[in-house]
């Protein structure tokens, strides 16, 4: 850190935006405030206000004492789940202006035989999509030239139309950018006021109509993110910033303003993307670095991995019924939160999610109109949570209310106590969660067992321990600062640039090429380091470079993901990668054929420049530890099995570190609840994190 | 049975799931042919040792009823000779299966020395060797003209895989290496799937699991019975028209009976004898053209097992006939004609019994495969079948328009097209059009979802071109007053447009070569239209004229709705068109 003594974290969340301020002596602070969705800036004055409040200080010297200021946005996200997005025209290859209405020609599974459903919204409606001729072969050559009358036609009509933002993608533009570029031009040229982005800039990556999606919806965010950023950039200017503020990206990166602006797709999911360094932060002290984090908060349940520090991307994906195709960190998002209802569906079967209460009307014990029993309901009523405890300050929650929705709605209809039920709907929304931990790990080819989950978000410490027992996790952590996790992520992220590109070329030593292989490797790298010149970085920063191939067996249509560990190919480091393909291939899928021939298609460099991190909290372990000792009991039922048992309640913040408590028994902090099963234990460790292990 | 903790019911039927659905993952991303890993022709199954289906994927509907009759013929055929360590292969109608294309692996679970369960992959294959690539010959009169039948058959015995009678099967196959990866794909979608199964065993023991088993089977049944018995009781009847799509024997028509009585159905189907050509359906598949039709009208949801078809009994009529096809009776075509004639005579029937669940249908299947050596590979053989050439138009229903490109009827939106760049890399082709056609919807107050039109010119080589399917002659079928005035561009057609501009137009399916230059153009139909067009409100005429899929002359002659040159509406002519129809 530099001789600036903060450095805040701010996430602004759906309902609310969370203040994550560190300081040199290795104090870490959390503060809510509530969510001002139409003027961002609102929340964040507020929460100014209170950290002010807090540490004695103005705003202003605060933000003046801040090395960097960081905001983690939902900007992008909530304009594309609203369709407040511009309106966007579309230069297309003639012949394909419906790639993006076609998508694929297919329809989501899980909706089979429902004649309800919906095709997906147009971002871009078919008479905004201008086919222009003109076109280039797979191997970059050009068949025919671009047709510019086409393109000046298409622009009078967008004017006309008053569009705000224009894409331009044709079809092999990754291979030979030439045309769009020149189309680029040409709309910059008649269309100053209005936002450009092509696909070979967006999404250099074979595949059309990802990177069709992708520009689309770039250009259809991009505006918005625009006007957001300026606020902000204002507001933490007129506080008197030192550095531009920096947001956050869905790659866990962060990137300044300018750049964000022109990519706001690669922000549309980074919301819940830092967990994943948060979460390796709280397992280092532990010499962990095998991490799941699970995020469980009132409607959702994101889930992401991290193995030996490196953390899971996903790529060409649905998110939101658009394909994307930038690399985002993997989050796995369920309807599993503590608002999931619970209800027997058609066949009769109990079933839990994804329909969720939200935060209104909200699960039935808070009184607040909700008649559907929900997790927190089944949590309530079993015990885990107190009854009448306040929540947020105004909402007492009513157990007698849970108890009577989960008996009408589920336990009678089923024939069964409402204790079996309470639990029956804990199991079930543990098995969701377990299902969603199986697609970040078994389905990327990771076995489970050799990862620590972390808990993060109020509600995951009451299900994380049941978790890892179904997964054959040993450990389990929690900070105190679980319920902010998100925020407190960002303050420990670095800068990073992903560059991308396709070089289909077969790997065997017969015809692979070597020097250029090495060439494309250099070129992204460069690209990356540009980026971090722009962004104001000089020699002074870490900079480390990943790459990353992705690699088939020839006639295979999906790649499997390579690291590289060197930056240069030679002879041996190739027979290296193959072998390292072969194995990959084989732990995903049950075998390989070393015997085939394999290619290379695509290739990635991340340039990350490492900031120095704050440092971490230290509590002290007493010279002469105490045991700790509960401040009350109360009966909670932890399987169908076993009767009632009055369980100690223990208050975090009078517990020691050092101290270990032995379950069952309950931990309450001022913003999570952790339930320690029988068998389990607990151990407050000196980094203010909760490490939780099973019994033998 | 009816002991079964619900909440061990839940996580059963969870593991179930993704079971089966790590088993379709992998075949997607391992597999060699584009017919597999971008168009997902393929369905995942879980059968218990009855053997009954437990579990089905969301994958092709086509598969959907024919995997349940090949299972048990399949086991029957080995009986007590099935051990640990087996894998089974099958294509062969006679057997059950569905078209020799569609090649099945059966995969026995043991648990501590007792069949429990069975993993079943089945896909369809690019090349099934015989005398035209890909395996469609239109010119075939009899099943042996066709490829290679597989009758069930063991490639692994016992964990050793018999590598003689797999190079006899790859031997008959165009493109081998192709065809072998996929059947090591095949063969690890199966081994994905037993792994799950047999953890599922080790944590809650034969017994419990299949108790389950048992109790989810049977709310299937409770929930199609319940079903059944709100739908009054009666003999109900629907007859669909099939074109003549190159039999020269004109139109044939398919009729339904079905008897609803209480919570029981029995289908009965009626057909004319077989034909010699290749549009004969034989059980297996009639089975999932009943079952289709059904799910249309019934519209369950997710998860699909055996239990669901319980209370249905089917009769597919005389043994020869073209619904209930004997060997030696060409068949390839027969997954999507007359399937979806089929499927759409059984939903007409069913609707007679509930006007309420009234949709129209949706595209039929008009298509193309492709064959020829890539010059950028060594001249390499390929062979495919381009599935982006049979995504047709949905049908519209008295919710909404019809989606576009999301058919044909017998794949109801589980294929998929394939990416362009992906198709051109995979393929020395170059693909000039892949796009929506204007008028091509059925037109309706809610209009049929758009069908597709695909152009494609090889590129330096000579490209052989098999057309398949039907749509051609007869337009989708609308419900509820959908009414059509614009015929043609609401048909399928193949084109083959020479080097001189010149175009060959094809009603019937064909063979032909095209040269660089030349354009193979495949147009496949839109969906139907539902109910009465001149009540389409006008802004919706509006935006679909405005986007261009419905054109001014459509929007008069269909709609009734009259726009000038400026795209502005003109109101006292629309009142005056809507008001003399």
């Amino acid at each position: 850190m530099t001789k600036q003594q903060y450095r805040l974290g701010i996430d602004a969340g759906g309902t609310f935006t969370d203040f994550i301020l560190a300081d040199r002596n290795g104090n870490v602070q959390l503060f809510k405030a509530p969510s001002t969705p139409h003027d961002g800036t609102l929340a964040i004055r507020n929460g100014l206000a209170q950290i002010a409040d807090a540490i004695g200080r103005s705003p202003a010297e605060i933000i003046a004492d801040c090395d960097l200021c960081i905001n983690g946005t939902t900007v992008a996200l909530n304009a594309l789940i609203e369709k407040t997005g511009v309106k966007v025209g579309l230069l297309c290859t003639d012949g394909h202006e419906d790639s993006l209405e076609i998508r694929l020609g297919h329809k989501e599974d899980g909706h089979r035989y429902d004649a309800t459903y919906p095709p997906a919204y147009m971002l871009v409606p078919r008479h905004l999509r201008r086919p222009i001729g003109g076109r280039v072969l797979s191997d970059g050559r050009e068949y025919s030239a671009l047709d510019e009358a086409a393109i000046l036609a298409a622009i009078d009509y967008f004017r006309e139309q008053q569009v705000q933002a224009v894409a331009i993608s044709f079809v092999w533009s990754v291979r030979n950018p030439s045309h769009e570029q020149r189309a680029m031009q040409m709309v910059r040229a008649a269309l100053p006021d209005v936002f450009v982005c092509s696909g070979h800039e967006v999404f250099p990556q074979i595949r059309e109509y990802t990177r069709t999606s992708t520009t689309v919806v770039n250009a259809y965010l991009s505006p918005v993110m625009g006007r957001y950023i300026e606020r902000i950039d204002a507001l933490f200017e007129e506080l008197g910033a030192q550095q531009p503020t920096r947001y956050f990206q869905s790659n866990g990166g962060l990137a300044p303003g300018a750049v964000m602006r022109e990519r706001a797709v690669n922000a549309i999911n980074s919301g819940p993307a830092s967990a994943p360094q948060a979460g390796l932060c709280v397992a280092q002290p532990f010499g962990i670095d095998n991490v799941i984090t699970v995020d469980m908060g009132g409607t959702s349940f994101d889930i992401t991995l991290s193995k030996g520090g490196r953390t899971n991307f996903s790529k060409d994906s649905d998110f939101l019924r658009y394909r994307i195709g930038v690399p985002m960190i993997q989050v796995e998002t369920l309807g599993a939160g503590g608002g999931s209802i619970a209800h027997l569906d058609d066949f009769g079967m109990l079933q839990v999610g994804p329909r969720s209460a939200g935060a209104t009307p909200g699960p039935v014990c808070y009184g607040k109109g909700g008649s559907e029993p929900t997790v927190t309901d089944a949590n309530l009523a079993l015990g885990y949570l107190a009854d009448g405890a306040l929540l947020g300050g105004s909402i007492r929650l009513d157990r007698q209310a849970a108890i009577n929705a989960i008996r009408s709605k589920i336990a009678e209809p089923l024939g069964i106590s409402v204790e079996r039920a309470a639990i029956g709907i804990i199991t079930l929304v543990n098995l969701n969660m377990v299902s969603g931990i199986r697609r970040v790990s078994v389905e990327r080819g990771y076995d489970p067992r050799d990862f620590a989950l972390i808990g993060a978000g109020g509600a995951a410490g009451m299900h994380v321990m049941r978790l890892a027992e179904e997964i054959g996790s040993k450990v389990v952590l929690i900070p105190k600062v679980a319920s902010g996790l998100c925020a407190f992520g960002q303050i420990l992220s670095d800068i990073r640039y992903d560059q991308l590109t396709t070089l289909p070329m077969r790997l065997d030593d017969q015809h692979v090429d070597l020097e250029q292989l090495n060439l494309a490797l250099h070129d992204l790298r460069e690209r990356g380091m540009a980026n971090l010149r722009d962004d104001g970085f000089s020699t002074g920063n870490r900079v480390d470079c990943q790459y990353n191939l992705e690699i088939r067996y020839l006639g295979q249509i999906h790649e499997c993901n390579v690291e590289l560990s060197c930056e240069q190919l030679d002879r041996s480091s190739l027979a290296a990668l193959r072998e390292a393909f072969h194995q990959r291939h084989k732990a995903l899928f049950s075998y390989s054929e070393p015997d085939s021939p394999i290619e290379l298609v695509n290739l990635e460099c991340s340039v990350i420049a490492r900031l120095q991190r704050p440092p971490m909290p230290e509590l002290v372990i007493p010279a002469e530890p105490c045991a700790a000792s509960p401040v009350g009991h109360r009966p909670m039922l932890f399987s169908a099995q076993d009767d009632w048992q009055d369980t100690p309640v223990y208050n975090g913040d009078r517990l020691q570190a050092g101290q270990t408590i032995q379950g069952p028994c309950v931990i309450e902090e001022a913003t999570t609840n952790i339930v320690v099963p029988p068998g389990w234990q607990a151990t407050l460790s000196p980094s203010a994190t909760y490490r939780l292990t099973p019994g033998d | 049975m009816n002991t079964v903790d619900p909440i061990t019911l839940a996580v059963v039927r969870g593991a179930l799931e993704t079971a089966q659905r790590e088993m379709t993952l992998t075949l997607e991303k391992t597999s060699r042919s584009s017919v597999f890993n971008l168009a997902h022709d393929y369905s995942n199954a879980l059968f218990d040792h009855l053997p009954e289906m437990i579990l089905q994927g969301q994958d092709i509907p086509i598969h959907l009823g024919s995997l349940i009759p090949a299972m048990k013929c399949v086991a029957g055929f080995f009986g007590d000779d099935i051990a640990e360590g087996d894998v089974i292969y099958h294509n062969d109608p006679a057997y059950k299966g569905s078209h020799i294309l569609d090649c099945c692996m059966y995969k026995p679970v043991f648990y501590q020395g007792e069949l429990v369960f069975w993993t079943v992959c089945k896909g369809h294959l690019t090349d099934i060797g015989g005398p035209v690539p890909a395996g469609y010959n239109p010119d075939a009169k009899e099943i042996y003209a066709e490829g290679l039948r597989i009758p069930p058959v063991k490639l692994w015995a016992q964990g050793k895989r018999r590598e003689d009678v797999v190079n006899l099967l790859l031997t008959n196959m165009r493109a081998r290496a192709y065809q072998e990866g996929d059947l090591n794909a095949q063969y690890g979608a199966c081994s994905v799937g037993e792994r799950h199964l047999i953890e599922l065993l080790e944590r809650y023991g034969v017994e419990q699991v299949r108790a389950c088993i048992g109790e989810l089977k049977d709310m299937a049944d409770r929930h199609m019975r319940a079903l059944l018995r709100e739908v009054p009781d009666g003999c109900y009847s629907g007859t669909a028209v099939l074109e003549d799509s190159g039999h020269g024997l004109g139109e044939l028509s398919i009729t339904a009976r079905v008897e609803i009585r209480g919570d029981q159905a029995h289908v009965l189907i009626e057909s004319p004898p077989q034909v010699p050509y290749f549009i004969n359906s034989y059980e297996g598949n009639s089975i999932s053209g009943v079952y289709l039709g059904l799910m249309m009208f019934a519209q369950v949801p997710p998860p699909y097992n055996e239990g669901l078809y319980r209370c249905i009994s089917v009769d597919l009529g005389p043994p020869g006939t073209l619904c209930n096809a004997q060997e030696p009776a060409p068949h390839v075509n027969s997954t999507t004609t007359p399937m979806e004639t089929l499927a759409d005579a059984v939903r007409l029937a069913l609707e007679q019994a509930a006007p309420e669940r009234v949709t129209a249908s949706w595209g039929h299947a008009s298509g193309i495969n492709i064959a020829g050596h890539d010059p950028r590979n060594g001249n390499d053989e390929y062979v495919t079948m381009v599935l982006a050439s049979i995504i047709s138009g949905a049908g519209a229903n008295q919710a909404m328009d019809g989606w576009p490109a999301c058919g044909p009827l017998c794949c109801f939106g589980a294929l998929m097209s394939g990416d362009i760049e992906l198709l051109e890399y995979s393929y020395p082709i170059l693909i000039h059009r892949y796009s929506l056609m204007a008028d091509s919807g059925g037109a309706g107050e809610f209009r049929g979802g758009s069908g597709t039109r695909l152009e494609i010119e090889p590129l330096e080589h000579a490209m052989t071109v098999v057309g398949f399917g039907e749509g051609r002659q007869l337009p989708t079928a609308g419900a509820a007053g959908a009414n059509n005035v614009l015929l043609e561009p609401k048909l399928g057609r193949l084109i083959h447009r020479h080097a001189d501009g010149e175009e060959s137009h094809y009603i019937q399916n064909t063979l032909l070569t095209a040269q660089p230059g030349e354009r193979v153009i495949n147009v496949n139909p839109g969906g139907g239209g539902y109910g009465d067009p001149l009540r389409r409100p006008l802004a919706a005429v509006l935006a679909d004229v405005r986007n261009g899929l419905v054109s001014r002359e459509g929007a008069r002659l269909e709609y009734g709705v009259v726009i000038d040159g400026q795209g502005q509406l003109d109101e006292a002519a629309t009142r005056a068109q809507r008001a003399a129809h």
